[in-house]
């Protein structure tokens, strides 16, 4: 049993109210982080021992799957099917749709394959909203400043301002592609404030942004000429003779059998890592968010940044326990909700960064100011509040909201949700520059298997604008190389390296990565599986 | 919350009986019974439309269309995973239409199957997410793309609407084709629109100190 008031004498003792004050705050930001982020969790951490960041601290987890033996072998490879293309795009979410798309209009020969079917992914979750400064009052620098104060000064300002700048041109290219925003009676754009920020300036569709964007990039992808392999997850990347990226090994979950694309350039665009549930947590992710990406860029020497920093969301649905980790979207905080103790007291300005109000609630729950349903704990999110305030606002903005009411029985409208951080967002990922570029040569990171742009903290917003932002790039950028390279002779070689180093640094090799499924379900084990579909558009 | 054998309910998904808690989806009925199904999972919140699956409850002849993730298992529920069916064969470029005068005339050659609705309301039912569908596609019929694209502000494109239809009108593809021609030709922020042109004039360096 978890410790704090339990659900039912909480919410007998709940009325209510349209105005709270906030309790003086008596720890600082810092100390708030220091004493309670999970990031700072005692032994969580381990050094790297082997590859490009070796003896740098990275979360123990993940530094289990990063130093892992591959899952494959050359002998796996004979006879596999070959396939050619121009460049090849690893991951079927808003990252790796744009990258395609930018790719295929730039004139390249595109490939796109996927874990699951194309647009399984955390882009399509998103519900908050997308950052860009367009409002007269706000400017790219302040959309700047704000990103690089949220990252805790770590992000790379190269990378922020580039983002800052082309955000607004971003917001064009995803309505010129077919998406729809929120618009006020003049038909311009509405924008809320994200925490952490000094401007209104994430856009938004009701609250299924991601929704919205990612239906519109997968149809514009299918209708794009572009090779879709759906349900086949890379398990390896090939390297040329080189040691430069030429490919990737696909499985196909059709028939568990492996497929060779040979590629000029390769964008790797497979997202975040939640279900890896980092120190336990819970998580707001999708099915196939297991780091893969992590894995195989670090194996073909790919440099990564921030291992150690994880964005834990204040607002994952806590009870009921069938929808443990489903996010509450922050837009909702925006709007106005505020967080409440057992005791009906607010106990952190809910607008502060992520970061900080996850701790806050972590701080109530340790300090027995939670309330307990079971083995599950959390805080208030007094959505009855909102409602007092701003009658007819949360059925209007948050359908999703309401749904998920619904779904948990529970009307948001008179009763508050009970909620706890739940694992949302790698803030880390493969170091890039401008174009996407990781330090691996023809290998391109785009989208959140990426790192360097937000620090050690993420905006709400700011990351559907980074991977729509430098995806494009890449996409764009790969494919102006692509006449320059000839496809070469591909093999597994690098793995003769990495595995050399394993065994130098007796690292065990009964490990094999990357993860591809969460432990729960492994495809190997799915004997009924039948799923590859053909793309369709005039190529067939 | 103990899973002692009373409380456990039993169901059926894909012919295999199955014992589980009554408060776990069916996808996760599955993974508690030790079946480590990936097919067809997702989001795991109901908005990618991949956990397509035919429900029968107990005691009734109906068969419902739903969401794996989203319908919880009850006593007696037969369940039934389904495939996607053969992608669509309506292709088309938001930038082959000349402008917004041609978008009725492109709906037509787009999606010519739209104007043989049978009304039969095969549609409407399959949806999981209560969209007026058939009304979208009548509306979409007589140009009024705008009001069509209203419905569809739910719809996860899990296709079930296409798989019930049997004139093959892709009736989802065609809501989203509204939703997308609304975007493409009347979106035009004045917000947006002047900032670009700042932009474009660069008014605005921005200082990385
Ligand atoms: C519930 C939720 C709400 C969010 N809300 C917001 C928000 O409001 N605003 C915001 O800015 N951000 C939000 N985020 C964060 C944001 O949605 C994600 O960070 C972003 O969409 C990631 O995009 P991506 O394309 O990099 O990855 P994804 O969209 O996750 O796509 C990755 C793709 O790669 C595939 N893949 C994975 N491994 C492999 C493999 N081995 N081989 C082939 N394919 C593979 C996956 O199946 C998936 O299709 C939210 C995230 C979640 C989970
Ligand atoms: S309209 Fe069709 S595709 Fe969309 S949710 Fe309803 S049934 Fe699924
Ligand atoms: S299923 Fe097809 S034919 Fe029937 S009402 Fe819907 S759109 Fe019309």
């Amino acid at each position: 049993m978890a410790q704090g008031t339990p659900y039912a004498a909480a919410l007998a003792a709940y009325r209510p109210q349209a105005q709270r004050p906030l309790a003086p705050q008596t720890l600082s930001g810092e100390a708030l982080l220091k004493a309670f982020h999970p990031d700072y969790y005692a032994g969580s951490l381990a050094p790297l021992q082997v590859g490009p960041n070796q003896g740098e601290m990275c979360h123990r987890q993940l530094a289990q799957v990063l130093q892992a033996d591959a899952r494959i072998d050359e002998a796996d490879l004979a006879g596999a099917p070959v396939l050619e293309t121009g460049i090849l795009v690893i991951g079927g979410g808003g990252a790796g749709c744009a990258a395609a798309l930018a790719a295929r209009q730039a004139g390249a020969k595109v490939t796109l394959a996927t874990k699951l079917r194309l647009g399984d992914s955390n882009t399509v979750m998103a519900e908050g909203g997308i950052q860009a400064s367009i409002a007269p009052a706000d400017t790219p620098q302040q959309h700047y400043d704000d990103t690089m104060r949220a990252g805790r000064r770590l992000g790379d300002k190269r990378l922020v301002a580039r983002m800052a700048m082309e955000a607004p041109e971003v917001i064009r290219w995803l309505i010129q592609q077919g998406m729809q925003f929120d618009l006020d009676q003049y038909g311009d754009i509405l924008l809320r404030r994200a925490g952490g920020a000094s401007a209104e300036r994430v856009a938004y569709y009701r609250d299924y942004t991601g929704l919205e964007m990612m239906r519109v990039l997968r149809e514009s992808v299918l209708n794009s000429n572009i090779q879709v392999l759906d349900y086949s997850p890379a398990v390896e990347l090939l390297s040329n003779e080189l040691g430069h990226c030429a490919g990737a090994v696909l499985s196909s979950l059709k028939d568990c059998s492996y497929i060779m694309v040979k590629a000029k350039s390769v964008i790797l665009a497979t997202g975040g890592i939640g279900r890896m549930h980092i120190n336990g947590f819970p998580t707001s992710n999708h099915f196939g968010a297991t780091g893969d990406g992590l894995v195989l860029a670090y194996r073909l020497g790919a440099k990564l940044v921030d291992l150690d920093s994880y964005q834990y969301h204040p607002s994952g649905l806590a009870y009921p326990q069938h929808l443990a980790g489903s996010l509450i979207t922050e837009g909702v905080r925006s709007a106005g909700a505020y967080l409440l103790n057992a005791r009906g007291e607010r106990f952190i300005d809910e607008l502060k960064p992520r970061d900080q109000v996850s701790s806050a609630i972590l701080r109530e729950c340790a300090e027995g100011r939670g309330v307990a349903a079971g083995e599950a704990q959390g805080i208030w999110l007094d959505t009855p509040g909102v409602e007092l305030r701003q009658p007819g606002l949360l059925k209007e903005r948050f359908p999703k909201l309401v749904d998920l009411g619904k779904k948990s029985d529970v009307n948001p409208l008179t009763t508050p949700l009970l909620i706890y951080p739940t694992l949302h967002y790698q803030n880390g990922g493969a170091r890039i520059d401008e174009h996407g570029r990781s330090t691996a040569p023809g290998l391109y990171c785009v989208g959140e298997v990426s790192g360097g742009i937000h620090g050690k903290n993420r905006l709400m917003g700011n990351s559907l604008m980074d991977i729509i932002c430098f995806g494009r790039r890449a996409g764009a950028h790969a494919a102006e190389r692509c006449h320059l390279m000839s496809h070469k002779r591909v093999s597994l070689e690098h793995l003769s390296r990495v595995r050399r180093e394993l065994a130098l640094a007796e690292l065990p090799l009964d490990i094999k990565g990357p993860m591809l499924f969460p432990e729960c379900a492994k495809p190997e084990k799915d004997s009924d599986y039948d799923g590859l579909r053909r793309n369709r558009g005039p190529e067939g | 919350m103990s899973d002692t054998d009373d409380e456990l309910v039993r169901v059926t998904i894909n012919g295999k009986e199955i014992r589980a808690p009554g408060n776990l989806s069916t996808i996760q009925a599955l993974w508690f019974a030790g079946y480590p199904r990936v097919k067809g999972v997702g989001c795991l919140e109901g908005v990618c439309g991949s956990c397509r699956i035919l429900v029968r409850r107990k005691d009734s002849p109906e068969v419902a269309m739903a969401l794996g993730c989203q319908t919880l298992i009850e006593d007696g529920m037969e369940v039934h995973f389904l495939v996607f069916p053969t992608p669509t064969h309506h292709a088309y470029q938001l930038d082959e239409i000349a402008n917004s005068w041609e978008v009725q005339a492109q709906f037509h050659r787009i999606f010519p199957e739209a104007v043989h609705c049978r009304h039969c309301h095969g549609c409407d039912v399959s949806c999981p997410k209560g969209i007026e569908v058939e009304k979208g596609v009548e509306l979409a019929g007589k140009g009024r793309f705008r009001e069509a694209s209203e419905l569809f502000v739910a719809c996860v494109m899990c296709d079930f609407c296409m798989t019930a239809c049997p004139e093959h009108i892709a009736p989802n593809h065609l809501g989203l084709f509204a939703r997308r021609v609304t975007a493409y030709f009347h979106i035009r922020p004045s917000n947006l629109i002047s900032r670009l042109e700042e932009l474009r004039r660069n008014e605005h360096p921005i200082r990385t100190d």
